[in-house]
C-alpha cells in the first residue's frame, strides 16, 4: 500500500513539473516585451533596459523558467508587470472562492442526483423511471451558463427571492452570502447532478442484480440493509471515479459562471488577466487550475483503492 | 480500518480548508445604507497609477473624487476653482497666478502647499510621466513658489488649452511623499480616500474626515466592475447596484423607462465614436478610398442599430459643447454609388483589416461598417482584440491597422489631429499650424482656428466620426446629484446624496 | 496509469434476447438529422442573407416574414440559426477530428508497442487530461489571439484523450483474441493485424465515443463564444448570438432562447445519439466521456 502510495504521488510530481513547463513554454512564445508594454513604446531606451533587468525578462528562458518554478515552490508566483502587486495572495484568495463554488456544487449535484438516480434505477421498468432517464438527458445537453442566465432572470431579477451577483465571504455575512451563492451554484450543480445521476442509476441497477445481494438477503437482510451494507461500496466505486471528473467538470464551468454572476475567483482572474494582458498572472492562474486538476485525480485514485480493496495489491 | 483513515483524513483536511475559506474572497459590499452607494462600471483599472498608463478607467474613479487639481470642469464645461481659489493671468496670457486654498492636506497627512504644485508639474514633464497625455505641459516654462499659498506658473507662450488641460488628469496635485506606489496607493487631496480594492471585483472609496472642503454626504462610494453589462442591470433592478453609468445596452433601457423606482439621465458628452482609418500606412493613404468610406457607411442607420437611435451624428471631432462646432455632418451624404466610383478610381475592390475593441458597441458598429463597405467594394475583416491591452498595443501603439472603432472621451482632443505620432498618422502641417495658433491666439482667433481645423479634417476624411455616444446613466429614482454630463475623463462622485 | 476509469454507466441488457432499436438512437438520430440538414441547407438557401443588415426591421417579433424574428440590426434569426448550424458542425467535425486522427493511433500504439512506449503515451494522455478545453483555448486565445480556429484545435486536444485510452482498451481486447494471437502465431506483423482486426472492431466504440465528443465539442464551443473566444463576428455561431441576445434579455427575451435551445437540441441529439449507437451495438460498452 505505500509503495503504491509513492508511486503514485511519484507520477503525480513529474506530471505536474511537466506541465508547468507547458504552461510556461506557451507563454513565453508570446511576442511583445513586457517592459515595453509596462511604460509604452516612446519610453526611454534606458528606462526600457532596466524594467526589463527588474522584470527579470532580459535572461534566457531556461532560467527564466528556473526562477519561476522555483518561486512557485515556495509560494511565490512573482509581482504582475501590469498591477504592480503580488501575485500568488490574489491567486490564493480567488482560489478558495472559486473552491467555495466548486465545493458547494458539487454538494447540491450529489445531493440532487443520488435520489434521482436510485428512484430512476428503481422505477426503471416504469413511465416514472422512463421520465426522470429523460430529465437527466435534458439537463446534460444545457450549457450550465444558459441555465444560469435563465435562473437570474426568472430568481433574481422577476422574483427577487435571491441576489443576481456578487460575493460577500461567509464569515462576514452568512445570510448574505447564501443569497449571493445560490444562483451560481444551482446553476453549477443542476447540470452536473443530471450528469451524475446516470451513473448513480447504472451502479444502482447493477448493484440491484448482483448475486451478492440475493445472498444477504437470503441472509435475513432486507432490500434495504443490504444495499447499504454490501451494495453500496461496490455501487460508490464508479461514482467516486466520476466525482474526480465532475470536479473539473465544475471548476471549468466556474470560469463562465463567474463572470455571468460576478463572483471574485479564479476563472474571472483568468480572463480578466488574460484581457489586461497580464501574462504572469496568466501562467499562474493556468498552473494553479491545472494543479489542482491534477491533485483531484490524484485524491480520486487514492479514494478508489481505499474503497476497493482488490486494488491494494496492483 | 485503513481506508477508514483515509476518507477521514480527507474529510478533515475539506473541513479546515472550508475553515479557513470562510474569510476568502472579502468584498466590502457594505448592507444597503443611507451613507453608501454602489455605481457600477464595465472597464475595471489595471492598476491605479495614470501617470503610466493609458485608459479612462482610472481617472474616471480617482479624478474629482480622489484626486484634485488646481482647477476643474463644472457640468457646463466651465473652468472652475478646485485647490485654486482663484488666480489671474497676465496680460500678455503666459504667466498663470494661483492662490491656493490654505487648509488642504493630502490623505497621508501632509498639508498642500505651491511646493506641491512645482513638484506635481514638473513631476509630469519629467521621466516619471510616460503617457502621450503629458504633451497638454509642454507649454510650461516654469513654476515659481511665491509664497506657500501663491504658486506662478510661466507658459513659454500663451496657451487656451492649457488652464483647460489643467482640470484634467495632468493637472492632478501630488505629494513628493505619496508618490512610492501609485499603482496601487493613490495619496490625493479630494474628499474621498481608497478604502479597498477588490481586485476583479470593486473600488471602495472612503470619506476623509480632513478634507478641505465640503463634505460629500456620502460615507463610502463603491465602483463595482462587471464585466457582463446584463449583470449590471440585474443588479440594479434587484438592489445590488444603485446606478449603472454609461449605459450601454440601449435597446433594453425600457425596463427601466417605465419603472417609477429608476431615472435614466441623457446628459452631454465628449464621446466621440471615431472609425479611424489608417493615413500613414496602408490601402488608406489613398484619400479617395478613405471618401469612399465616408459615402458608404450610413450613419443614420448605424447609430439606429447600435444605439438604439440614441447618440448624435458628428461631421467632425468636434462635440456641440465645445466652443467652435459646427455642423459638419452633411458633407458626406450617404452615396454608395459615388462610394463606388471612388473605389474604382482607387484602384478597384480592396480588403482592410478592421481591427475593433471588443466592446459591444465597437463590435456592433464594426458589424455595420462591414455590412455598408461590402456593397462599395471594399471586404472589411472584422478582428475583435481584447481591450485595453491587446487593443493599446496592437493599434494605438504599433499602429498595427487600417480600421479601427473606438470611442474617444477626452475632452477637446481633436488636437490629437496635430500630433502625426497618433495613431491617426495623419501628418498635415496646414492643420498643425492652425492648432498651434489656435492654442496661442485670442480666443476669437482660437474658434476660427479650430473650425478651420475641423473642416480641414472632414474635407481630407482622416477619419469617419461615427457618432457621439450618448451619456446614459440609470439610476435609483431617490438618489441625487450623479452627474448627468460627461464633461471630463472624472466620474464625480462628491456630490450624490439619498433623498430623505 | 489512473486506475480510475471514466466509465459512462451502462444499460442493463434488454431481456428477452431480441434487440429492438433503442428509442435514444432513433430520436438521437432525428435531431442529429434535422441539425446536419439545416446545415446542408443553408448552404444552398436561407431565408435571407443572415448577414443583411437593415435598420428598418430590427427587434422584430416572430411573423410570416422572419419567422423567429430579428435580432438588433435587423437580420433574420431563422438564417443565422442555420448558418450557425454550419458554424456548430464544422467545429464538432474539425474538433472530432482532430482528436481521432491523433488518438486512435496513440492508443493503438500504446497497446502493441514496447512498454515503455506504452507508458510514454498514457502519461502524455494523464497530462492532457490536466487542461480541460476551455482552458486551453483561452490561453491559445491569449497568445495567438482568439478564433474558431484556436477553439476546435484547443477542444481537440482535450479530446484526444478519451480516443486514445478507448484505442487502446479495445485493441488490448481485440489483441488478446485467439483468432489475432493466431496471427501472431503464424508471423503476421504487427501493422497488418492492426489495421485488418483491430480497427474494424473498434470501429463501433470510436464510433460512439465520436457522437458523445460531438455533443461536448458543441458545449463547449458554445461556451467559448459567449465569452468571446469563439468565431468572430458576423459569422453567425450559436454561442455568439447568446451572448448578443443575453444583452437584451430583458426586453427581447427570444433573443436569448432560439440559441440556446438549438445548442440544447444538438447536444441532447448527439447525446442521445451515442447512447443509442452503444446500446444497440453492445450495451457492455466503456465508452468515456
Amino acid at each position: 500500500m505505500g509503495r503504491m502510495l509513492l508511486r503514485r504521488v511519484g507520477v503525480f510530481a513529474v506530471t505536474i513539473v511537466v506541465a508547468s513547463v507547458i504552461v510556461f513554454g506557451v507563454m513565453a512564445v508570446l511576442p511583445g516585451d513586457p517592459a515595453v508594454v509596462a511604460l509604452g513604446v516612446n519610453a526611454d531606451p534606458e528606462l526600457l533596459q532596466q524594467t526589463r533587468e527588474q522584470f527579470g525578462t532580459d535572461r534566457p528562458l531556461a532560467e527564466q523558467y528556473m526562477s519561476w518554478a522555483g518561486g512557485l515552490l515556495q509560494g511565490d508566483f512573482g509581482t504582475s508587470y501590469v498591477t504592480d502587486a503580488p501575485i500568488g495572495p490574489v491567486v490564493v484568495d480567488r482560489l478558495l472562492v472559486t473552491l467555495w463554488l466548486v465545493g458547494l456544487g458539487l454538494v447540491v449535484a450529489v445531493a440532487l442526483a443520488v435520489p434521482l438516480g436510485v428512484a430512476s434505477a428503481v422505477w426503471h421498468r416504469k413511465a416514472r423511471g422512463t421520465a426522470l432517464a429523460a430529465v437527466s438527458q435534458a439537463g446534460m445537453a444545457v450549457p450550465a451558463f444558459v441555465l444560469a442566465i435563465l435562473l437570474v432572470s426568472i430568481f433574481a431579477v422577476r422574483l427577487q427571492w435571491v441576489e443576481s451577483s456578487g460575493w460577500v465571504p461567509p464569515a462576514e455575512d452568512p445570510v448574505e452570502f447564501l443569497k449571493q451563492i445560490a444562483l451560481p451554484v444551482l446553476s453549477l450543480g443542476l447540470v452536473q447532478a443530471a450528469l451524475l445521476s446516470r451513473y448513480v442509476r447504472s451502479a444502482t441497477l447493477d448493484v440491484l442484480r448482483e448475486d451478492y445481494l440475493r445472498t444477504a438477503r437470503a441472509k435475513g437482510l432486507t432490500p434495504g440493509r443490504a444495499l447499504v451494507r454490501h451494495g453500496l461500496r461496490n455501487a460508490s466505486i464508479p461514482v467516486v471515479t466520476v466525482l474526480g471528473l465532475q470536479v473539473v467538470a465544475l471548476l471549468v464551468d466556474a470560469i463562465i459562471i463567474e463572470v455571468i454572476f460576478v463572483v471574485p475567483g479564479l476563472g474571472s482572474l483568468l480572463l480578466e488577466s488574460v484581457s489586461n494582458r497580464d501574462l504572469l498572472t496568466v501562467q499562474g492562474v493556468v498552473m494553479v487550475i491545472v494543479g489542482v486538476v491534477l491533485v483531484v485525480n490524484l485524491l480520486v485514485d487514492l479514494l478508489y483503492v481505499a474503497i476497493d480493496p482488490r486494488l491494494r495489491r496492483s | 480500518m485503513s481506508r477508514f483513515r483515509t476518507i477521514a483524513a480527507v474529510g478533515l483536511a475539506t473541513g479546515l480548508l472550508a475553515v479557513s475559506a470562510c474569510s476568502a474572497g472579502s468584498s466590502a459590499d457594505p448592507p444597503e445604507s443611507r451613507d453608501s452607494a454602489t455605481l457600477a462600471f464595465t472597464a475595471e483599472p489595471a492598476n491605479l497609477d495614470f501617470t503610466t498608463t493609458d485608459g479612462t478607467a482610472i481617472p474616471q474613479v480617482l479624478m474629482d473624487n480622489v484626486y484634485e487639481g488646481l482647477v476643474k470642469l463644472d457640468q457646463n464645461g466651465e473652468v472652475v476653482p478646485a485647490l485654486a481659489k482663484s488666480w489671474t493671468i497676465s496680460p500678455d496670457r503666459r504667466t498663470y497666478e494661483f492662490k491656493l486654498q490654505q487648509d488642504a492636506t493630502f490623505s497621508n497627512g501632509e498639508p498642500f502647499t505651491a511646493e506641491d504644485v512645482k513638484f506635481s508639474i514638473e513631476r509630469v514633464q519629467s521621466d516619471a510621466w510616460t503617457i502621450s497625455l503629458k504633451s497638454y505641459m509642454d507649454p510650461v516654462e516654469r513654476v515659481e513658489v511665491v509664497s506657500p499659498d501663491t504658486v506662478r506658473v510661466v507658459l513659454s507662450r500663451p496657451s487656451n488649452s492649457w488652464l483647460f488641460n489643467m482640470t484634467t488628469r495632468v493637472g492632478a496635485m501630488f505629494d513628493p511623499k505619496g508618490v512610492s506606489d501609485l499603482a496601487n496607493q493613490p495619496v490625493g487631496t479630494g474628499p474621498y480616500e481608497l478604502g479597498e480594492w477588490n481586485r476583479g471585483d470593486s473600488i471602495v472609496l472612503r470619506r476623509r474626515d480632513d478634507y478641505w472642503g465640503e463634505e460629500p454626504a456620502l460615507r463610502t462610494v463603491t465602483f463595482k466592475y462587471f464585466q457582463d453589462a446584463t449583470s449590471a442591470s440585474n443588479a440594479l433592478l434587484s438592489e445590488g447596484a444603485d446606478v449603472i453609468a454609461n449605459y450601454q445596452a440601449l435597446d433594453a433601457l425600457a425596463q427601466f423607462e417605465g419603472d417609477d423606482q429608476f431615472e435614466v439621465s441623457e446628459g452631454t458628452t465628449n464621446g466621440e465614436v471615431v472609425l479611424a482609418m489608417n493615413n500613414a500606412s496602408g490601402p488608406l493613404q489613398d484619400i479617395r478610398l478613405r471618401k469612399a468610406v465616408m459615402y458608404a457607411v450610413d450613419r443614420q442607420a448605424l447609430l439606429e442599430s447600435t444605439s438604439n437611435g440614441m447618440g448624435q451624428l458628428i461631421g467632425s471631432m468636434v462635440p456641440p459643447t465645445d466652443p467652435w462646432y459646427e455642423d459638419l455632418s452633411d458633407l458626406y451624404t450617404h452615396d454608395p454609388q459615388r462610394a463606388r466610383q471612388l473605389v474604382e478610381q482607387a484602384g478597384g475592390p480592396v480588403r482592410l483589416r478592421l481591427r475593433v475593441p471588443n466592446l459591444p458597441y465597437a463590435v456592433a458598429a464594426a458589424q455595420v461598417v462591414k455590412s455598408d463597405l461590402s456593397e462599395v467594394g471594399i471586404t472589411a475583416v472584422i478582428q475583435p482584440l481584447e481591450f485595453p491591452a491587446a487593443w493599446l498595443q496592437q493599434v494605438f501603439t504599433n499602429h498595427s491597422y487600417d480600421m479601427s472603432i473606438i470611442q474617444h472621451v477626452e475632452p477637446r482632443d481633436i488636437a490629437t489631429f496635430a500630433d502625426p505620432a497618433y495613431y491617426w498618422g495623419y501628418d498635415n502641417p496646414q492643420v498643425q499650424r492652425l492648432v498651434a495658433e489656435a492654442d496661442t491666439g485670442t480666443p476669437q482667433q482660437q474658434n476660427a482656428r479650430m473650425q478651420e481645423v475641423a473642416r480641414t479634417l472632414a474635407e481630407d476624411a482622416v477619419a469617419d466620426w461615427l457618432y457621439l455616444f450618448p451619456n446614459v446613466h440609470v439610476f435609483a429614482a431617490d438618489l441625487n446629484g450623479v452627474p448627468q454630463n460627461q464633461v471630463g475623463e472624472s466620474f464625480d462622485v462628491t456630490d450624490l446624496s439619498w433623498a430623505s | 496509469m489512473s486506475s480510475a476509469q471514466q466509465a459512462e454507466p451502462r444499460q442493463p441488457r434488454q431481456s428477452g434476447g431480441r434487440r429492438k432499436v433503442p428509442a435514444s438512437l432513433v430520436i438521437g438520430l432525428v435531431l442529429v438529422g434535422m441539425v446536419i440538414v439545416t446545415a446542408l441547407v443553408s448552404f444552398v438557401w436561407t431565408p435571407y442573407d443572415p448577414l443583411q443588415i437593415d435598420a428598418a426591421e430590427r427587434l422584430l417579433p416572430p411573423s410570416p416574414e422572419h419567422w423567429l424574428g430579428t435580432d438588433r440590426f435587423g437580420r433574420d434569426v431563422l438564417s443565422q440559426l442555420m448558418v450557425g448550424a454550419r458554424t456548430t458542425l464544422f467545429v464538432g467535425v474539425i474538433a472530432v477530428g482532430i482528436a481521432a486522427l491523433a488518438g486512435i493511433p496513440l492508443g493503438v500504439g500504446a497497446a502493441v508497442g514496447r512498454p515503455w512506449l506504452s507508458t510514454f503515451v498514457m502519461r502524455g494522455i494523464d497530462l492532457t487530461l490536466a487542461f480541460p478545453a476551455l482552458l486551453l483555448a483561452i490561453m491559445f486565445g491569449a497568445v495567438y489571439g482568439a478564433s474558431t480556429l484556436t477553439a476546435m484545435v484547443a477542444i481537440g486536444i482535450a479530446t484526444v484523450p478519451r480516443f486514445a485510452r478507448l484505442a487502446r482498451s479495445g485493441t488490448l481486447q481485440v489483441m488478446s483474441t485467439e483468432y489475432v494471437l493466431a496471427a501472431r502465431v503464424a508471423g503476421r506483423g504487427v501493422l497488418p493485424i492492426s489495421v485488418r482486426h483491430v480497427l474494424p472492431n473498434i470501429a463501433s466504440l470510436l464510433l460512439v465515443q465520436a457522437s458523445v465528443s460531438f455533443g461536448i465539442a458543441v458545449l463547449a464551443e458554445s461556451g467559448l463564444s459567449y465569452l468571446g473566444f469563439g468565431t468572430a463576428p458576423p459569422t453567425p455561431s450559436w454561442g455568439r448570438m447568446l451572448a448578443e441576445g443575453r444583452e437584451l434579455i430583458a426586453v427581447y427575451p427570444l433573443l436569448t432562447l432560439w440559441p440556446a435551445l438549438a445548442i440544447a437540441l444538438a447536444v441532447l441529439g448527439f447525446n442521445l445519439l451515442g447512447d443509442g449507437l452503444r446500446d444497440r451495438f453492445d450495451p457492455r460498452l466503456e465508452v468515456s466521456r
